[in-house]
């Protein structure tokens, strides 16, 4: 069964149709990288997945459970589900360390030592060792984004989201965050699904690659043939122009 | 100055004194209830469950928009018609309670409101429940952010105890006006002496404030 199944979900904001008809499948261990212009929906795309988005209609079925019930426990989801913001999100209130310590310890009742060990484990595989008793607003742009992704490690999710996790870093920054995010990758055992212009991480981890366009899955190919050539005119025009870009 | 050293002898200071300690009494009690009350009513008017919070927030708007003075009459004269027997006391308490936890509950909601709305996001992304994303990650930083407008809150309420000399609690105010109608030339003296005592209470609530928010800020 797939980790993740779109099946003809809808998604309205008010009358906007933020999401149209999507049918898609993630399967574990899968590595999908989601493209397309700004304002088409992908952020409410990866969001419906954990839940932070209702959907309207359709059925979303990730690691088992059907989010289109009402009565499905988010929270028990979220266990599994970990997710990524662009602007971080670190607890502005609480240390590196108290940040990544906090979720094991309310909602896994994770033994206090253990939950200390694995956090500084965390840490220091994403070079950040150093930082464990810094607060969020003493870190830079990088090192914030490198805190939140061993948060969402912490607490040993099968699928990790990340929207634009590197749209707002200055360009040094980034491929700190991105080695991390490779290295996530190549272990093989999560399943991710990234939001992302960087076609460089792209071609280097993705299994395969969605270009999203006005609330729609408009091409999802395996990475090695989107990048070959699209199969869309619009999905081609907009590959070559983000490219150009770099 | 003899006039002064007969003003301020020690039988009358004592007697400001006494005055004192009940207007802080009534007001530290006040201060702690309503406190508790007005987190409890600001995060219900900001957590919007439908209609109660509707409900809520009228009952705020209302309380808000009269006299303390009015809320204290009631209490000390209109409640006890009901069958319910008030103190000078109790009553000042009460009416304090109900007219400033309105108050707070205002200040509790805006400064929930002023917390990033990505933190809460970033929390139930990471599977806290919303309650626990209140009580850990929202609510230490609103209150943080709060700190300001509480206090001044506050220093109004222990300035507004001064009302309820009006229904005879023997605080500081009361206490001033009985020492200077038995000799009206205290009344110059007794009123220096009492706004400097006023002034010394809320000046080092502020004060204390202002560090509170350097340490956690
Ligand atoms: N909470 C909301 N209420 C109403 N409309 C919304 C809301 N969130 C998003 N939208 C609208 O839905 C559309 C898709 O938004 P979304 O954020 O998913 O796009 P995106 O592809 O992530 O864009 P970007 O690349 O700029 O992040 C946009 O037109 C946006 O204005
Ligand atoms: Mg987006």
């Amino acid at each position: 069964m797939a980790m993740i199944e779109f099946k003809n979900v809808d998604k309205y904001y008010g009358k906007y149709h933020a999401l149209t008809d999507i049918n898609l499948q993630v399967q574990q261990g899968e590595v999908v990288v989601v493209i397309g212009p700004s304002g088409s929906g992908k952020s409410t795309l990866i969001r419906t997945i954990n839940g932070l988005e209702e959907i309207e209609s359709g059925q979303l079925i990730v690691n088992g459970m059907d989010l289109a019930d009402k009565k499905a426990d988010l929270n028990e989801l979220r266990k599994n589900v970990g997710m990524v913001f662009q602007h971080f999100n670190l607890y502005a209130n609480k240390t590196v360390i108290e940040n990544i310590m906090l979720a094991p310890r309310l909602v896994l009742k994770r033994d206090e030592a253990e939950n200390k060990k694995i956090a500084l484990r965390l840490l220091d595989t994403v070079g950040l060792a150093e930082k464990a008793d810094a607060y969020p607003k003493q870190l830079s742009g990088g090192q914030k984004q490198r805190v939140a992704i061993a948060r969402s490690l912490a607490m040993k999710p099968k699928v990790l989201l990340f929207d634009e996790p590197t749209s707002a870093l200055d360009p040094e920054m980034i491929d700190d965050v991105l080695n991390v995010m490779k290295s996530i990758a190549k272990q093989g055992d999560m399943t991710l699904v990234v939001v992302t212009h960087e076609m460089g991480f792209a071609r280097e981890v993705a299994d395969r690659v969605i270009f999203f366009d006005q609330g729609q899955v408009v091409e999802d190919d395996p990475a090695e043939e989107f990048f070959k050539q699209p199969k869309e005119e619009r999905a081609r025009q907009f590959l070559s122009k983000i490219i150009t870009h770099k | 100055m003899a006039l002064l050293e007969q003003a301020y002898s020690f039988v009358n200071m004592r007697f400001l004194f006494e005055g004192l300690a009940v207007t802080l009494e009534v007001s530290v009690i006040s201060i702690i209830f309503s406190f508790i009350f007005g987190l409890i009513f600001g995060v219900i008017r900001y957590i919007e469950v439908p209609y109660f919070s509707a409900v809520v927030g009228f009952i705020i708007d209302i309380i808000r928009n009269l006299p303390l003075l009015l809320i204290i009459f009631f209490t000390y004269f209109a409640i006890p018609e009901l069958g319910i027997r008030m103190t000078p006391m109790s009553a000042s308490i009460v009416a304090l309670v109900v007219f400033e936890s309105m108050m707070l509950a205002e200040v509790v909601r805006s400064g929930i409101q002023a917390v990033d709305s990505g933190q809460m996001e970033g929390a139930r992304a990471n599977g806290l429940t919303y309650f626990q994303a209140m009580r850990y990650i929202i609510l230490p930083q609103a209150l943080t952010k709060m700190i300001p407008p509480l206090v001044s809150q506050f220093i109004s309420l222990i300035k507004d105890t001064s009302l309820a000399t009006i229904i005879v609690l023997p605080e500081l105010l009361y206490h001033a006006q009985i020492v200077y109608s038995q000799n009206t030339t205290y009344m110059l003296p007794m009123y220096v002496m009492i706004a400097l005592m006023y002034f010394v209470v809320c000046y080092i609530l502020s004060l204390a404030a202002r560090y509170l928010e350097r340490r956690l800020g």
